[in-house]
C-alpha cells in the first residue's frame, strides 16, 4: 500500500542513514502485524490502514523516539546570543550599505537609478554573507561546547557544587554596548573594503563635479579580499564569544590579544605590498588641480605619500598595542583588587 | 477547571513509562519480536503502544540489555529480541528495587489513607 510506504519513508528519512534500512524493515513487519490483527482475511481496507497509522502516531514523533535525542545546528543555550549577534550584524550591514548608497548618490546624482539597483543587489548579497558568517561562527562555538560537555560528562560523574561559576564581579561584566560597537565597526570596515574601497581617498568637488582620488589600487586590493574575510570572521567570532560569556576572563583576554595580533599582522601584510597603493596618486592630484609642483606643501605631500607604508603600519601597530594594553589593564585591575 | 480524569491520565502515563522497561525485560527470557511482545504485555494488563515499544527495544539493545536476531525464514522477516546475560542481571536488580519501591509506596498510601478514611468514605 502506497500510504504505508509514505509513512515509513516519513519516519526513516529523519533517522541516521545507517539505521534506515533496518527500521524500515521493522516498521513494515509491525504495520503488517497490526493490520492482520484488525482483520483476519483478505486485503487490508483503507480505513484499517489509516487506523493503524493513526495508532502509530505522527511520523515526526516516532522518528524522534527512535533517535532518542534532538539534533540542532544551534542549541537553545546559544540561540539567544546567536539572534542578538545576527540582528546587530544585519542592522549594521544595512546601515553601512545605505550610507554608502547615500554617499554615491550625492556624488553622482545623475546615476542614482544605477546606484539604487547596485545598492539593492549588494545589500541582499551582503546580508546573505553576514547571515552565513554569523551562523558559521556560532556553529563552531556550539560544536566546541557540545564536545566540552561530552568530555566533562565522561570525566566526572555528575555535578558538584564546586562546579558552580562565580557570580561575576560587576566590574568584570562586559557591557553589551562593547561587543555591539565591536561588531558594528567590523561590519562597517568589511563593507567599506568590499564595496567601496574606491571611495577611500581625497575628495574633490569642483564646479559641481565631484571626484575621488583613491588611496588604494582597487584591482590589487581585490586580490587581498580573502584576508579581509578572515579578519572579519575573526572579529565577529571574538565579539560573539564576548556576547555569550559577558564577563572578562583570562581566556577571553587571550583570545582578544590573539585576534588583535592576527588582524593587525594581516592588515600589515596587505598594506606593506607597494602595488596595493594607487600608483598614480600624485599625478591624479596634480591633474585634478588640487596641487601642482612647487605649490605650498607639495614636497611634504609627496614625501608623506612615498613613505606611506613606513609610517602607516607602525601607527596601526601602535593602535593595536594600545588596545591590547588597555584591555589587559582593565582585566588586571579588577583581578588584583578583588 | 481541569478535568480530574485527564490529569490522572497524564500523570499515569508518566508513571507507566518507567515500568514498561521492567515489563519488557520480564518477557524476554524467551525470544520475541516486537508485536508479539505488545500482545503478550497487553494480555497481562500492561498496555504499551508499538510506537513506544519499538524504539525502546532498540535502545535497550544499544545498552546491551538485549540481543537481537533477524528471522528471515518466515513469510515476514522479523527481528527477535532476547535478554542478554547482562540484561538478566539488570532485570533481577530492577525487580528487587521495584519491590522495595512498591513496599514504600504502599506504606505511604496506607498512612495517608488511614488518617482520612473515616472522613472520605
Amino acid at each position: 500500500m502506497e500510504i504505508i510506504d509514505r509513512y515509513i519513508y516519513a519516519v526513516t528519512q529523519r533517522l541516521p542513514e545507517g539505521q534506515r534500512a533496518e527500521i524500515k524493515q521493522e516498521l513494515q513487519g509491525l504495520i503488517e502485524d497490526m493490520l492482520e490483527e484488525r482483520e483476519a482475511e483478505g486485503p487490508p481496507a483503507q480505513k484499517d490502514v489509516e487506523g493503524v497509522l493513526l495508532e502509530l502516531g505522527d511520523p515526526n514523533a516516532l522518528a524522534a523516539k527512535y533517535r532518542g535525542y534532538d539534533r540542532y545546528l544551534i542549541g537553545p543555550q546559544m540561540f539567544e546570543p546567536y539572534l542578538t549577534t545576527l540582528k546587530i550584524v544585519l542592522i549594521s550591514i544595512a546601515i553601512a550599505m545605505t550610507g554608502m548608497f547615500a554617499i554615491e548618490s550625492i556624488f553622482e546624482p545623475s546615476e542614482i537609478a544605477e546606484h539604487f539597483t547596485d545598492y539593492i543587489v549588494s545589500l541582499i548579497n551582503a546580508c546573505v554573507h553576514g547571515f552565513g558568517w554569523v551562523t558559521i561562527v556560532f556553529l563552531l562555538i556550539e560544536y566546541r561546547e557540545q564536545q566540552n560537555t561530552i568530555v566533562k560528562s565522561s570525566k566526572s560523574k555528575g555535578w558538584k557544587p564546586s562546579d558552580l561559576p562565580q557570580i561575576p564581579d560587576t566590574r568584570l561584566q562586559i557591557k553589551m554596548s562593547d561587543p555591539i560597537s565591536g561588531i558594528i565597526f567590523t561590519v562597517m570596515f568589511t563593507v567599506l573594503c568590499l564595496y567601496a574601497i574606491e571611495l577611500l581617498g581625497v575628495w574633490r568637488s569642483h564646479d559641481g563635479n565631484r571626484t575621488v582620488i583613491p588611496f588604494l589600487n582597487a584591482d590589487v586590493f581585490r586580490s587581498y579580499l580573502p584576508i579581509v574575510w578572515v579578519a572579519a570572521a575573526l572579529g565577529i567570532l571574538k565579539e560573539s564569544i564576548r556576547i555569550i560569556v559577558r564577563k572578562r576572563t583570562g581566556k577571553l583576554l587571550a583570545l582578544h590579544i590573539a585576534v588583535s595580533i592576527v588582524a593587525t599582522v594581516l592588515i600589515g601584510i596587505m598594506l606593506a605590498d607597494p602595488t596595493i597603493w594607487n600608483p598614480v596618486f600624485i599625478q591624479q592630484l596634480e591633474a585634478s588641480g588640487i596641487m601642482s609642483p612647487g605649490s605650498e606643501g607639495y614636497e611634504t605631500v609627496v614625501s608623506i605619500w612615498n613613505g606611506v607604508t613606513d609610517w602607516l603600519i607602525p601607527i596601526i601597530a601602535i593602535f593595536a598595542l594600545i588596545d591590547i594594553i588597555s584591555e589587559t589593564y582593565k582585566w588586571y585591575r579588577v583581578k588584583t583588587s578583588s | 477547571m481541569t478535568d480530574v480524569n485527564e490529569t490522572i491520565n497524564g500523570l499515569l502515563n508518566e508513571l507507566r513509562r518507567g515500568t514498561i522497561v521492567i515489563g519488557v525485560l520480564s518477557q524476554l527470557s524467551i525470544p520475541q519480536y516486537g508485536y508479539s511482545l505488545v500482545t503478550v504485555l497487553e494480555e497481562k494488563g500492561i498496555a504499551v503502544d508499538p510506537g513506544t515499544l519499538y524504539p525502546l527495544l532498540r535502545r535497550l539493545e544499544k545498552q546491551e540489555l538485549l540481543e537481537s536476531k533477524w528471522d528471515t525464514n518466515e513469510a515476514r522477516p522479523r527481528k527477535y529480541y532476547l535478554l542478554s546475560p547482562f540484561g538478566q542481571e539488570v532485570y533481577a536488580g530492577l525487580c528487587q528495587e521495584w519491590r522495595k519501591l512498591s513496599i514504600s509506596m504502599e506504606r505511604i498510601m496506607d498512612e495517608s489513607e488511614g488518617g482520612k478514611r473515616d472522613g472520605d468514605h
